[in-house]
This record gives C-alpha cells, sequence and structure tokens, in this order.
C-alpha cells in the first residue's frame, strides 16, 4: 500500500504554509538551513499574479542540488520570463522526512513554501539512478500522484530532464513527459505551449474529475485542459518524450521486443535537444547563492559543452555531443559578470574535459588579470587531459591535495580498447612533471570489469602504479604517496559499451582481491567502493519499463539515499526485485547481442547506433578513434541527428573567431593542438609560470599529457563529488 | 592587512529568511555581500586574509533579531549615505541595517564592553502558571550547575549568574497563527518567555536556549530544539547514536521553543546609563 501523507488545506486555494508550521518541524531537524531559502538570487515571484508555475524538484540533499549548474541555469531562464515562476524543492533529509509524516504537513518549495502539488510542473532533476527512491519520497510528500496513472487532474505534470533520461524507461511509470538534452530552449516552449492551452488555469468543477486515490477536495476544480490534451502538446514539441503513449512488448523468454505508439501524437522517435546558441549566450548570470556551505561551494561558468575525446565508456561524453566552445571573450565577460552578480570568491571554469577547452589559458590568464583575488578552479572530475603546466599556473602552492590522474585501464591494450590511448610512458611523464612541480601525493583512478579486461591487465594497474611510486620516491623519499582509487565498470546507454553487461560480483571481488596483494607496501593505498551500487547502477541504467515496481517496491520497503552509502541498502533492492519477478543480475550483466531491440532504441542523443556499432568493433580490435576536436571526422551522426554544423576535425573550431575581441583586447585563434602557431607561442600567466607545454616535438599541448585534478578541498568531498559529476554538471531539465 | 580608514559601527537586524544561518555561514554571507556591494572592507593579516568584520556576539543558528552590533572596517573612506547604499545593493536576504556610526577607528573592542543580551520567545506545551512557577523557582535557585559540550570534553558552570532577568507572560499573538502547525486537534498551551541575559568576560555568556533547557529540566520535560550550536548538536546525536528519528513521548510533549528572538544586546555603559 502505498503511504500518502493526509493533505491539509484547500487544493483549489493554495496557501503557503505558515512560518509557524515551518519552524516546528525545522525545530526537530539537522541543517534546518537546506529547507529555509531566502538565499541570494533566489526568486519570489507574486503567485497570484504570475500565469504558470514550476518547482524544480532535485531529488537529493540540497547541498548536491544546490551545486548544479543546470538548475542554476533553467531556474533564471524560467524566472526571467514575465509569466511563469519557478521555484526550488530538494529532497528532505530522512529526519524530515520522519517529521513531514509525523506532522501531517506536505513538502514545500524554498521560495513561497507552497506544496508541491500547488504548481503547474514539477521539474525532476534526474542526474543519477540511484537517486530514484527520493524521487518517490519527494512526489509522494510533495501531495501528488506517484504514477502517471494515479495523477489526478489537477495535480502537476511531472516532468523530468537530466543526464540519465536517455533511457527514462525505468523511470516511465512516474513521469508524464521527459525532455531529453539540454533544457535552456525545451523549458520555454513547454511553457508556451501549457499556457496557450490553458493547463494552468483553474476551473470550478463540482464533478470530480480525480480517481480515488486524490484526495476527495479535489473534485473542486480542475483544470483549463486535460491531462491527456496536455500531454498530446507536449509530445508535438521536439525533445519531449511522453512514456504513457507508448507501449514496450516483452518476449516469452523476457526479452524487450519493441515498443508501439498508443497515441497518434506520439512521434517513432525522439532526439535529445542543444541549446541553439551556447557558445555566443551565456545563461546563469545570477546564479544562486546558498546560506550554507554546500559540496561545490563557488561560481561556475560551462566553457565548453560536449566532448569528443570518444571515451568508450563514457555516456557524459558520448551523450552530450556536438562538441561547443565559448568564444575566449564571451567566457571572460560571462565569468566576471556572475562573479558580480554571486560576491563569490571562487569561479569554476567547468566541462566534460576543461583542458580540452581550446582557449582554456587565454581566458584563465585574463581572468588572473582582471581578478587578481578570484580564486580560479577546474573543478570537473572527469577531465582526463589536464595538463600538469596548467593546474601548475592556475592552483596556488598551498591549494595543493594529491594531484588525479584517471589512466582508467592499467595496460595499453585495454587503454586503447576504451580509446584512453594514452601509453605509460606518458603516465609517467606526467606523473614525473607533477612530482617536479611540488606534489608528493598522486591520485591514480581506475576501472575495474571493462569489456575485454584480462587478469594481465588488472595486474597492469599494479604495475603502474608502483614504477609511479618509484619516480615519487626519487623525488620525495618516504613522502612519496599513490593513492588508487578502483571503480566497478558501469555500462551507459548510447555508448560503444551499451550491449556489454558488467563482471559477476564474484569476478570483481577476484580482482580486487588480486590487485590487494599485488598493491601491497608503503606508500601505496587502494580504494575501491562496494560494487553492489554498481550493479543497480548497471540494472535500472540499462532497465526496461518494468523496473518501474521494483523502484515502487524498494521505496515502499525503505530505500532511500541510495546514493549515500551510510543509507544504502542492497537487500532492499534484491528483495524489490525478487517480489517484481526479476534478476537486477540480468539487466547488469548480461551481454546484450547486438541485434536485440534495445528498450531505449526509440530515443536518441545524436551519435548514432551504426557509429556506436563501429567503434565497438574498433575498441574489440584494440584500435583507437581519434578525437575530432583536432582529428578527422570520424562519423558519430551527431550533425544529421541534431542538425548541428561542427566545423571541428582538420578545421579546428574556426567558428569561435567571428566573436573574438572585446574591443581592449584582441584575441588570436590559437590553432588546434600541434598547429604551429600554438606550439610557436608561449603565454605566460601573471605568475610568470609557463602555461604552454608545446614543446620538445611533442605531440603537443594539452594532449601529450593526461590527467586530472581536484582542488584539495574537494578531496574529501570524492564521494560527494562523484554525485555531482553523475548528477551532471550541465543543463538538465 | 590592508591600512584601517575608517570604522563603522552596524545596528542590524536579522529576520526569517537568514535565521538559519550558523555564525560561520553567517560571516561568510556578509563577505559575498560586501563584494556584491564593491565595499573596500580592509582584510586581516595572515595566509589567508579575511574582511575585517567584528561582531559582538555570534547569533545561534535559528535566532531572530532586532539590535545586533558589529563593527566593519574600511580600508576607503566612504560616506554613510554611499556605504548605506552598497551594503543595501549586497546584503544577504532576511539583514536589515537599522544604524550606521562613524566610531573612532582606535575605540576598545565590541565583544569585551558587551554587558548583556535581552531575548523573547514563546514557548509551546506549557500554561503560563507552571512555567511562572518553574522561573521562580530558577531565580530563587543559588546555583544551577550545566554541562556545556566543548568537542571532547565536558565543561560544567553555574548558569544562575548569567541570568539578570527572566519574566513569564503571555504569548506573543503574532508568533501565534489560528492553525499552527496545521496540526493540532485543540488549542495550543503557549507561553512567552522574556529575559536578560549577562555576557561577562570572566563569567562567560548566557545562552537563551540554555535556559530554556534548564526551565524544561525544572518541569522534567525535553526541549525542542535541543540546546547548543549546530555543531555540539550534531556531534551530541553521533554520540548517542540516535540519528533520524526523534523520540515522541506522547504523555508528555516537550518544552517546543517558536520565534526566538534576541531584543537586542547591550553595551556597558548604555546599561548604566
Amino acid at each position: 500500500m502505498v503511504v500518502r501523507p493526509e493533505l491539509a488545506g484547500p487544493f483549489h486555494d493554495p496557501k503557503p504554509l505558515t512560518e509557524a508550521a515551518v519552524e516546528r518541524v525545522l525545530n526537530h531537524v539537522r541543517k534546518p538551513g537546506r529547507y529555509a531559502g531566502g538565499e541570494w538570487n533566489s526568486v519570489r515571484k507574486d503567485w497570484a499574479a504570475t500565469a504558470l508555475k514550476w518547482c524544480f524538484a532535485y531529488p537529493d540533499l540540497y547541498e548536491i542540488g544546490m551545486s548544479n549548474l543546470g538548475l542554476r541555469i533553467l531556474y533564471e531562464v524560467l524566472n526571467d520570463r514575465p509569466d511563469t515562476l519557478a521555484e526550488r524543492c530538494f529532497a528532505p533529509d530522512v529526519d524530515l522526512q520522519t517529521e513531514l509524516r509525523a506532522a501531517r504537513l506536505p513538502l514545500w518549495s524554498l521560495e513561497s513554501r507552497r506544496a508541491l502539488r500547488d504548481f503547474d510542473v514539477i521539474g525532476l532533476s534526474l542526474g543519477f539512478e540511484l537517486v530514484c527512491a527520493n524521487m518517490l519520497s519527494m512526489l509522494d510528500l510533495g501531495g501528488t500522484g506517484l504514477t502517471t496513472a494515479e495523477r489526478s487532474e489537477s495535480d502537476p505534470l511531472v516532468i523530468a530532464g537530466g543526464s540519465i533520461v536517455l533511457n527514462p524507461e525505468p523511470f516511465a511509470d512516474f513521469l508524464d513527459a521527459v525532455v531529453l538534452g539540454e533544457g535552456e530552449d525545451v523549458v520555454l516552449e513547454i511553457s508556451d505551449v501549457l499556457e496557450s492551452i490553458g493547463w494552468n488555469r483553474r476551473v470550478p468543477d463540482s464533478a470530480a474529475l480525480a480517481p480515488a486515490a486524490a484526495p476527495a477536495a479535489a473534485g473542486e476544480w480542475r483544470r483549463g485542459v486535460d491531462r491527456t490534451t496536455a500531454l498530446r502538446a507536449l509530445a508535438a514539441i521536439p525533445g519531449v518524450y511522453v512514456p504513457s503513449f507508448y507501449r514496450p512488448r516483452y518476449l516469452d523468454d523476457g526479452r524487450f521486443d519493441g515498443l508501439e505508439p498508443l497515441d497518434a501524437a506520439a512521434p517513432a522517435t525522439v532526439t535529445g535537444r542543444i541549446a541553439a546558441d551556447f557558445e555566443t549566450n551565456v545563461r546563469g548570470i545570477r546564479q544562486l547563492v546558498p546560506n550554507i556551505g554546500i559540496v561545490f561551494d563557488r561560481a561556475q561558468l560551462e566553457v565548453m559543452r560536449g566532448c569528443t575525446r570518444g571515451c568508450r565508456f563514457c555516456g557524459a561524453g558520448m551523450q552530450s555531443r556536438p562538441l561547443r566552445e565559448r568564444a575566449p571573450d564571451v567566457a571572460v565577460d560571462a565569468a566576471e559578470a556572475i562573479l558580480r552578480a554571486t560576491g563569490y570568491e571562487e569561479i569554476g571554469l567547468t566541462s566534460l574535459s576543461t583542458a580540452d577547452y581550446t582557449y582554456v589559458r587565454e581566458v584563465a590568464t585574463e581572468l588572473r588579470r582582471r581578478r587578481p583575488n578570484t580564486v580560479l578552479s577546474i573543478p570537473s572530475t572527469r577531465v582526463d587531459a589536464f595538463t600538469v603546466e596548467l593546474v601548475d599556473a592556475i592552483v596556488p602552492t598551498g591549494h595543493r591535495g594529491g594531484f588525479t590522474f584517471a589512466p582508467e585501464a592499467g595496460s595499453q591494450r585495454l587503454r586503447d580498447t576504451i580509446n584512453k590511448g594514452v601509453s605509460d610512458e606518458e603516465i609517467a611523464r606526467c606523473a614525473q612533471l607533477a612530482f617536479d612541480r611540488g606534489w608528493s601525493s598522486v591520485k591514480l583512478y581506475f576501472m575495474i570489469g571493462l569489456p575485454g579486461e584480462t587478469t594481465a591487465d588488472v595486474l597492469a594497474i599494479a604495475a603502474i602504479s608502483k614504477r609511479v611510486l618509484d619516480m615519487g620516491r626519487r623525488r620525495h623519499g618516504n613522502r612519496a604517496q599513490v593513492k588508487v582509487s578502483l571503480s566497478t565498470f558501469v555500462p551507459k546507454v548510447m555508448t560503444p559499451f551499451q550491449w556489454d553487461g558488467q563482471d559477476t560480483t564474484l569476478e570483481i571481488q577476484a580482482k580486487v582481491d588480486a590487485l590487494r596483494t599485488a598493491l601491497h607496501g608503503k606508500g601505496l593505498a587502494m580504494s575501491w567502493h562496494d560494487p553492489t551500487a554498481s550493479i543497480l547502477e548497471a540494472a535500472l541504467g540499462r532497465g526496461d519499463r518494468r523496473l518501474g515496481a521494483v523502484i515502487r517496491l524498494a521505496w515502499q520497503k525503505g530505500a532511500r539515499f541510495d546514493a549515500w552509502d551510510e543509507h544504502f541498502n542492497y537487500p532492499t533492492w534484491l528483495a524489490a526485485f525478487a517480489e517484481a519477478g526479476l534478476d537486477p543480475a540480468w539487466y547488469a550483466q548480461r551481454d546484450i547481442p547486438t541485434d536485440e531491440p534495445l528498450p531505449w532504441t526509440h530515443l536518441g542523443a545524436g551519435v548514432s547506433t551504426a557509429f556506436l556499432l563501429r567503434d565497438r568493433k574498433r575498441a574489440f580490435d584494440a584500435m583507437t578513434t581519434i578525437d575530432c576536436h583536432w582529428g578527422p571526422c570520424s562519423n558519430c551522426g551527431v550533425p544529421a541527428a541534431t542538425g548541428f554544423a561542427c566545423e571541428t576535425g582538420e578545421q579546428g573550431p574556426r567558428r569561435l573567431l567571428l566573436n573574438v575581441g572585446d574591443g581592449e583586447r584582441s584575441w588570436q585563434y590559437v590553432g588546434p593542438p600541434g598547429d604551429p602557431r600554438r606550439a610557436g607561442g608561449s603565454v605566460s600567466d601573471a605568475t610568470g609560470a609557463n602555461v604552454d607545454g608545446g614543446r620538445d616535438g611533442r605531440r603537443g599541448w594539452p594532449y601529450d599529457l593526461l590527467g586530472r585534478e581536484m582542488q584539495s578541498k574537494d578531496a574529501s568531498l570524492t564521494g560527494l563529488a562523484s554525485l555531482v559529476e553523475a548528477a551532471g554538471g550541465e543543463s538538465s531539465a | 592587512m590592508s591600512e584601517i580608514l575608517q570604522r563603522w559601527r552596524l545596528v542590524f537586524a536579522r529576520g526569517e529568511e537568514a535565521r538559519y544561518l550558523s555564525h560561520l555561514d553567517a560571516v561568510k554571507g556578509w563577505e559575498r555581500a560586501f563584494r556584491r556591494g564593491e565595499i573596500p572592507v580592509a582584510t586581516s593579516e595572515g595566509f589567508s586574509p579575511r574582511p575585517k568584520l567584528v561582531f559582538a556576539a555570534p547569533l545561534q543558528l535559528g535566532m531572530l533579531a532586532e539590535h545586533e552590533l558589529a563593527d566593519l572596517f574600511l580600508a576607503e573612506k566612504l560616506t554613510a549615505p554611499d556605504l548605506r547604499e552598497r551594503l543595501s545593493a549586497g546584503m544577504p536576504r532576511g539583514y536589515r541595517v537599522l544604524g550606521l556610526d562613524n566610531v573612532w577607528i582606535g575605540a576598545a573592542a565590541l565583544a569585551p564592553r558587551l554587558a548583556a543580551a535581552d531575548y523573547r520567545m514563546t514557548l509551546l506545551n506549557v500554561e503560563q502558571p507552571r512555567l511562572a512557577a518553574a522561573s521562580e523557582r530558577l531565580m530563587a535557585s543559588e546555583r544551577l550547575m550545566r554541562d556545556r559540550h566543548k568537542e571532547a570534553r565536558t565543561v560544567t558552570y553555574d548558569l544562575r549568574p548569567l541570568i539578570l532577568d527572566l519574566r513569564v507572560g503571555p504569548s506573543d499573538p503574532a508568533a501565534l497563527p489560528p492553525e499552527i502547525g496545521g496540526i493540532e486537534a485543540g488549542p495550543i498551551a503557549a507561553t512567552g518567555l522574556w529575559m536578560r541575559l549577562r555576557h561577562s568576560q570572566n563569567l562567560g555568556s548566557g545562552r537563551a536556549d540554555e535556559v530554556v533547557a534548564a526551565l524544561a529540566d525544572e518541569m522534567g520535560m525535553a526541549a525542542v530544539p535541543a540546546s547548543g550550536t549546530e555543531e555540539e548538536v550534531e556531534a551530541a546525536g553521533e554520540r548517542d547514536g540516535a540519528l533520524a528519528t526523534p523520540e515522541r513521548d506522547a504523555s508528555q510533549p516537550p518544552l517546543e521553543v517558536l520565534r526566538p528572538v534576541r531584543e537586542r544586546l547591550w553595551l556597558a555603559e548604555e546599561l548604566e546609563r
């Protein structure tokens, strides 16, 4: 049975919760500042005078959600529009969940303290599979029906976006609509459509339209248009997927067999959106500034969107193409505007791989010159091409923790398989440079269970780690440290490895045990995560619609905050799977034949299945695919799918030159890596440190160096950082 | 360290939107406000220089305030209207500047001159006569020994000399909307409490939540929220292994604090007048 709080107050005339009511529950909980609102740049509009009301619901703690750049952007985009308002709500921690149920109070929005059910649209941000139980907690506590079928005519529309919705099928039961891709434009189009059909209008109605699950009071009014009509209108917007208009078919043996459209409004396929003017227009200037400490407590400027490195395991990299870079003057001006609007003392230049941003040196140098007291950081932990020189120039001495590299695999062969394509020599040279520049501790990230991995590949992790340690010893003696961090491979949809199953828990355990023995010794430390969370991540990531029942059962059995080690309870999930008659291992560990229909085939991010199959074949031949940021085009299919005219490849991102120049300073085209114009010109930054590494006939800056850096203050927050990373620093609806 | 050219005494109030800030979070918020308002604040010495803003007394998380004091040191001279404008351009939500006084740079520091602070609040689940009796017993006692947790160790101190005055009266109607909490089947008992607590260099500073906890103890009730800073409550929770679920004794509802307000801070010379 679903637990529904008894809902107090009239439904059609939403009143905010009283200060006293909020105060009384907050008296009982930890960190009440999470639920108080009032942040700088938060927007409180006149409820009665605003046509359409959105509430962004972020199914994780305030500290995680407020770090999300996508939320900061979409909040500004919608609130800049006079006829819409956007408020926020984050997952209440377990203590507040208990208090809300005890007090029979609904979950409220931070701005106007109204229940989620009082809004017209709930914008759910889904950035990580393991937040799905929180999604149910929020909908339930917010007073709306849990599933599309259970929602009354007066309930809001629940629209999800974010990095995991490219396969929304496991969550489809709970979502009225899904926005694929980038949200900046589509949230406005959705607002237009809903206002034009009258979804936000309230019509008195004595005949109750509400199903039995909704409170009786719901019958007192209805919206200007019924749900099905609203969903049909949404389905006509490019990039918007309405799951309830499709019915999946399964074979007798349980395999997915395809999907049939049930409604004429349902298109056969839906492709993700890309924001129209990313390169020239920066949204998210007046970023929310939290009152309490959060995970990434700094301003953020996204300098580049998309990634063409082509790491074959990486969902974000494959799903977020095309690559778009912001012109340096656009980036610098935006950074200054954001700093002025927020008062932040620190700004992160974010992207999936900021060292690959063509103008990273120019932008960093110019920001240093204009604002010498602002701390610059390159917080994206997904960067795998970071130059030691760049970090050396940007990060002040004294703020340095361990230097982090992500070789991801131990052997050259396996690195070629996953398209990391970096040699042992390059890793060694990079580590040597870090040690030379004063870092005494190096952290190495590896993945276990990659497709095609052998025992030799696993043991190679130990070999390269020891080699790096020896180099550190020669420079720093016994102070030298190498920390090896292992994670389990999770197959991500719309990557060349989407068909490949995970290792079994026993196989993973054997590999980790072998490494633990091999990595024993002073100066070496190894950490790894319980792989059961990875199994669940993979099962939900590659799952089909039948998993909706599993999610609901797990939530009913008490699953909460599964992304947090202290809350994650695998047996709860196993019991839910068993009760639904399903097996997580079948979803996570099975090698899916490439001719079998996939539950997400009708949805697209841009890269074509033909490209994924071609790249997968190259993977198993241990052949790399060159980054089209500077190499030849690999025909990934993105331009055809998105209509975006790529001007990368041999041409370099030349289109950006049109916008270069801010009147005083002239910017010059630096050319792609290896270009003589780039290699010839050394650029010094304000501190005099040389940030140009393209010397000695090496392949050219920054591609001869591999690694990534996390700021020392983030080091203790690695777990959180990876959550935020998984939640996607990019746009999401 | 930058040169100090001006010192302003700020009198400010803290409202609903800023009340759940710990002292450290509040300081960070002010620093960001100075950057937004482009206020030339002098910075402290040291490896990581901090803007020089000195509060008379930290304000506890959850506490509203009507008359707080802080000294702001500037590296450039500003006129009062200019400073006021810059402050309002960047002030954190929930704060209001009530007064700005240009004071002598060499004037004595605020904190040592602080003599007392007045507080008022509404207490729920207690009738006025019962609270009045408990308050009388408290004031009649010679000593009132309490424990204060400081990281790992526990310090015992005498709270009684820190209580200068304690008055019980009807509750503030403004704090009690008709559907208080939205949950009650019947009316809920509410009583007003006002107190003046001593701030002393050698005896220490009286804390309102400690007085409430002492009153609760006196009446055999639990107090909500528990006394202590956020960090102390957190640490205590971890010690006791009680994290999420608060225990509810249905027979005896806890003494609940509603809208605690620090009405004003008193400097020694102001009280003497």
